[in-house]
């Protein structure tokens, strides 16, 4: 089946069975790879991408929901590195990633949380985002958090 | 020990390490470098079958035509910051700035070849002198180099941030590079002490941090080669389950399948996509010999002190018998440990190309020359003819330190004539894989009146963790039991004059592995939760007890020790009065000379147990990265709370019961706790930081719960009810 959408801006097209999983067709047929895989049940949030600004985990999305839809993954976050998203700035401050392989997943859960609650406490974070990490970032991604929404709000 | 075996070894160490200038192999570096002599002492005190000491710590740089450094690490890069560290230790030397260092992986095909896995964290520690001493030979060969064109006295050059010059003249490292064609090979320069530092010790941003905030950093299942496939592994839920029959029509028939694959009980269905495999792979049709029958009572009644081969690995005075003559003095208690998975974030892959001479191998593990030798064996191909490639890991904990699928890669990769891509479910990862084993341990005391312990013993009950795995049946055989991995901090530090420990090593039917700390983990939370059982009965305050004990002064351990307890009751307000409804417990441990302590304050939330605030105090030695270190502190934290409140793998009939997160709930951003850590420089070398800060975490969150509540639980995780 055909279908036509929008992958960080740019208009997609791809003929794929429509029941392949966002997150396959994403890495493996358009070879963008910072989204991950880490369960493919929607328990771990390694695969969190936007779909029309909501923060979906990619796994467990069939491909044919998607026709006409705009879908960001952490490629295109940022407009470019000499302009990092909020988060990604914080992200570097902070120093926030040890093995990074969650890391694509939990931005992308904060840059939907940020955009939607511009000053978010300890317990919006904590109920917003369950994505898992193992080596154990998660001190730091609160931190993140709230140092990104600081820049975001000094930004507007 | 004889000395033959000795001088065997000695000479396996005498390897080579490279420096390449201008693009070819300029100097070789054949100093005696503490890696070695690390693990030269290890193996030696070890006595172990002269096998396993082949070492080749080589590792190389090269200057590129950027005029940036190329570091090409043996250790792996798995979230632990190895790579900013050995960068930031070469960068030092070679009056460069952190930037101008690139660092990449070794590939076991150029030679540099690191035989000991990343593990222990001992990465640093080894590598502190080497690297060093290798980039400031680099160093000095520039200088060289630059003195010879510019017809001045070597004296005369100066380096300063990747730049030689001398009286007016000025070139980059680069440009020295390019133009010299005949290099002298130098002594070992001096190192530069520890007060000229500019970069060690100091706040840097870790050299792989941008790639993974912008998602371009690559980990194995990234990967690519041109023309590969994708192969799906079909494995049973079961233990040690064989093949009985295989029933693939339906798959066959399926979209973008190229072939279904069977090499004994390795079936795999090969296709276009990963989709198309995973589709058709679960149109295969098995039937299962399923032979292991393991419950979970088994485990239990296996592991336990008593069963299977004692090794005595530490005694002092008569501790056994003084337990014995006054049997109705005595404090006995059980702790207990579950088998446990290391669930790091991203599952075991690899890409393997199996052509007539040559395997391509990529796969992120934390032994790449182990996996050379696996695939070797696996597909019957020379060593030398393999190539090892290791990408980022997305996390190791030593789930990496097995073989992963690289050989299961080839040998698809052979039947089909293609480059392969293989990868486990979230599933196989926790039911086909390798577990923290469970572990049991009785704890003896005989105190005095004025409550102070005149003699202690520790029984471990543990399988193999590691041993067997590292020097095989008959290294195993000769150590008595597995001491050194599984039993690691089984004895006891303080200065108690009658001490005995003992561990006892009884095979599980169960694939057993490494996880981060190893033997660390259940030890500690054994010992010191008796420790802090002990402080409490005797009504003493938990820190002082503890330095009651520590008193040998002779001793650099015990002394650091007292000063990592005396900073924690400063820093973590030890002794002002605690809110109601908090409990605070304290535990310490020495991990191949890393001193951590914590001490830990919890609450009881809606009946359940929540860790608040963390204070963490870790003498190191030698900082080298600062930032690391925290980072590593906050990691071990919350994977030791993970471990003490929620995780725990069972079996049942032969399987592992729990087979997705879901199943086995991790610590989450909801119990994250206040985290201060405070860093002591005790040593002028640097030790471990990636582990030792773990161990701590269990008991001193028993030793909160004990003091809110009175109640002592003795088993992980940890349960009001
Ligand atoms: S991979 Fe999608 S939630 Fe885990
Ligand atoms: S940074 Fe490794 S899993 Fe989160």
């Amino acid at each position: 089946m055909k279908i036509d959408f929008k992958l960080n801006g740019k208009p997609t097209s791809i003929d794929v069975d429509p029941a392949m999983p966002l997150l396959w067709v994403v890495r493996d047929e358009l070879k963008l790879t910072a989204t991950k895989f880490g369960c493919g049940m929607a328990m771990c949030g390694a695969c969190t991408l936007h779909i029309d600004g909501e923060a979906v985990r990619s796994c467990s999305v069939p491909v044919e929901t998607i026709a006409g839809k705009n879908i960001i993954t952490l490629e295109g976050l940022s407009d470019s590195e000499a302009n990092l998203h909020p988060i990604q700035q914080a992200w570097m401050e902070e120093q926030v990633p040890q093995c990074g392989y969650c890391q694509s997943g939990f931005m992308m859960a904060a840059a939907k949380l940020i955009k939607e609650n511009p000053n978010p406490t300890d317990d919006d974070i904590i109920n917003g985002i369950t994505n898992i990490c193992r080596c154990g970032t998660h001190p730091r991604i609160i931190k993140a958090i709230k140092r990104a929404a600081e820049i975001n709000n000094q930004n507007h | 020990m004889s000395t033959e075996k000795k001088s065997f070894s000695r000479r396996k160490f005498l390897q080579r390490g490279a420096i390449v200038l201008g693009g070819s192999v300029v100097a070789s570096y054949l100093g005696c470098s503490p890696m070695r002599r690390f693990t030269a002492q290890k193996v030696e005190s070890m006595d172990l079958p002269a096998s396993i000491s082949s070492l080749k710590p080589d590792f190389w740089f090269e200057i590129l035509a950027d005029n940036t450094i190329l570091l090409k690490s043996p250790k792996i890069e798995m979230g632990q910051g190895v790579w900013t560290g050995l960068a930031m230790m070469a960068a030092e030397e070679l009056e460069v700035s952190l930037d101008k260092i690139k660092v990449e992986h070794a590939n076991t095909g150029s030679g540099l070849i690191d035989n000991v896995n990343t593990g222990g964290s001992s990465s640093t520690s080894s590598l502190y002198e080497p690297v060093r001493e290798v980039a400031a030979t680099m160093r000095e060969m520039l200088k060289a180099a630059a003195a010879k064109q510019w017809n001045v006295d070597i004296s005369a050059v100066k380096t300063e941030n990747g730049t030689l010059s001398s009286s007016g003249k000025k070139a980059t490292y680069g440009e020295i590079a390019t133009s010299t064609k005949e290099w002298d090979e130098p002594k070992t320069p001096t190192l530069k002490p520890k007060s000229a530092f500019k970069i060690i010790g100091k706040v840097v941003k870790r050299v792989d941090l941008k790639p993974k905030v912008m998602g371009t950093a690559k980990y194995t299942l990234d990967s690519e080669l041109p023309d590969m496939l994708y192969a799906v592994l079909v494995k049973s839920p079961y233990l040690d389950a064989t093949i009985k029959s295989v029933d693939s029509n339906e798959a066959t028939k399926s979209v973008g399948v190229v072939k279904i694959v069977r090499e004994g009980n390795l079936l795999a269905v090969v296709a276009k996509s990963f989709y198309a495999a995973d589709s058709a792979a679960k149109k295969v049709v098995v039937e299962w010999n399923t032979p292991n029958k393991t419950q979970q009572t088994d485990l239990i009644k296996l592991v336990t002190v008593g069963n299977g081969k004692e090794a005595n690995i530490q005694k002092e005075g008569s501790a056994k018998s003084i337990l014995k003559d006054n049997k109705t003095e005595v404090f006995r208690q059980e702790y207990r440990t579950p088998m446990a998975t290391h669930a790091q974030m991203e599952v075991n892959g690899a890409i393997a190309h199996v052509e007539a001479n040559k395997v391509l191998i990529i796969t992120g593990s934390q032994g790449p020359s182990q996996v050379r030798d696996v695939v070797a064996k696996a597909i019957d191909i020379k060593k030398d003819n393999i190539d090892v490639h290791t990408p980022l890991l997305g996390g190791g904990f030593g789930r990496k330190a097995a073989p992963g699928l690289a050989a299961e890669a080839a040998i698809i990769s052979k039947l089909v004539g293609k480059p392969i891509k293989v990868y486990n479910s979230r599933q196989h990862e926790f039911q086909n894989g390798v577990y923290r084993p469970n572990t049991h341990h009785v704890l003896q005391a005989k105190m005095t009146k004025d409550g102070t312990i005149e003699a202690i013993t520790h029984d471990q009950a543990t399988p193999d963790m590691y041993v067997r795995n590292m020097v095989g049946e008959i290294g195993l055989k000769l150590l008595g039991s597995d001491f050194l991995s599984a039993g690691h901090g089984a004895s006891l530090m303080y200065n108690v004059p009658n001490k005995s420990v003992s561990v006892w090593n009884t095979d599980v039917p169960i694939p057993i592995s490494i996880w981060r700390a190893v033997g660390m983990f259940p030890n500690t939370f054994a010992i010191e939760s008796f420790i802090n059982e002990l402080a409490h009965k005797a009504g003493k305050d938990a820190i002082d007890f503890r330095l009651d004990m520590l008193t040998d002064k002779d001793d650099k351990i015990i002394e650091r020790s007292r000063k990592v307890l005396e900073t924690l009751i400063e820093k973590s307000g030890w002794k002002t009065p605690k809110a109601d409804g908090v409990g605070r417990g304290i535990a310490i441990g020495n991990d191949r000379k890393s001193i951590a302590a914590a001490a830990i304050e919890v609450e009881i939330k809606e009946g359940k147990i929540k860790v608040k605030k963390v204070t963490n105090v870790l003498d190191m030695g030698q900082i080298i990265n600062p930032e690391g270190i925290k980072a590593q502190i906050e990691g071990c934290v919350m994977m030791g709370i993970s471990a003490t409140l929620y995780e725990e793998l069972t079996v049942k009939d032969g399987q592992i019961e729990q087979a997705y997160f879901s199943q086995y709930p991790l610590a989450t951003l909801a119990d994250v706790p206040e985290i201060q850590s405070f860093l002591l420089e005790g040593d002028d070398v640097p030790y471990g930081v990636g582990e030792p800060p773990l161990a701590p975490i269990a008991p001193a969150i028993f030793g909160a719960v004990l003091n809110l509540t009175g109640k002592a639980l003795r088993s992980l995780p940890l349960r009001l009810s």
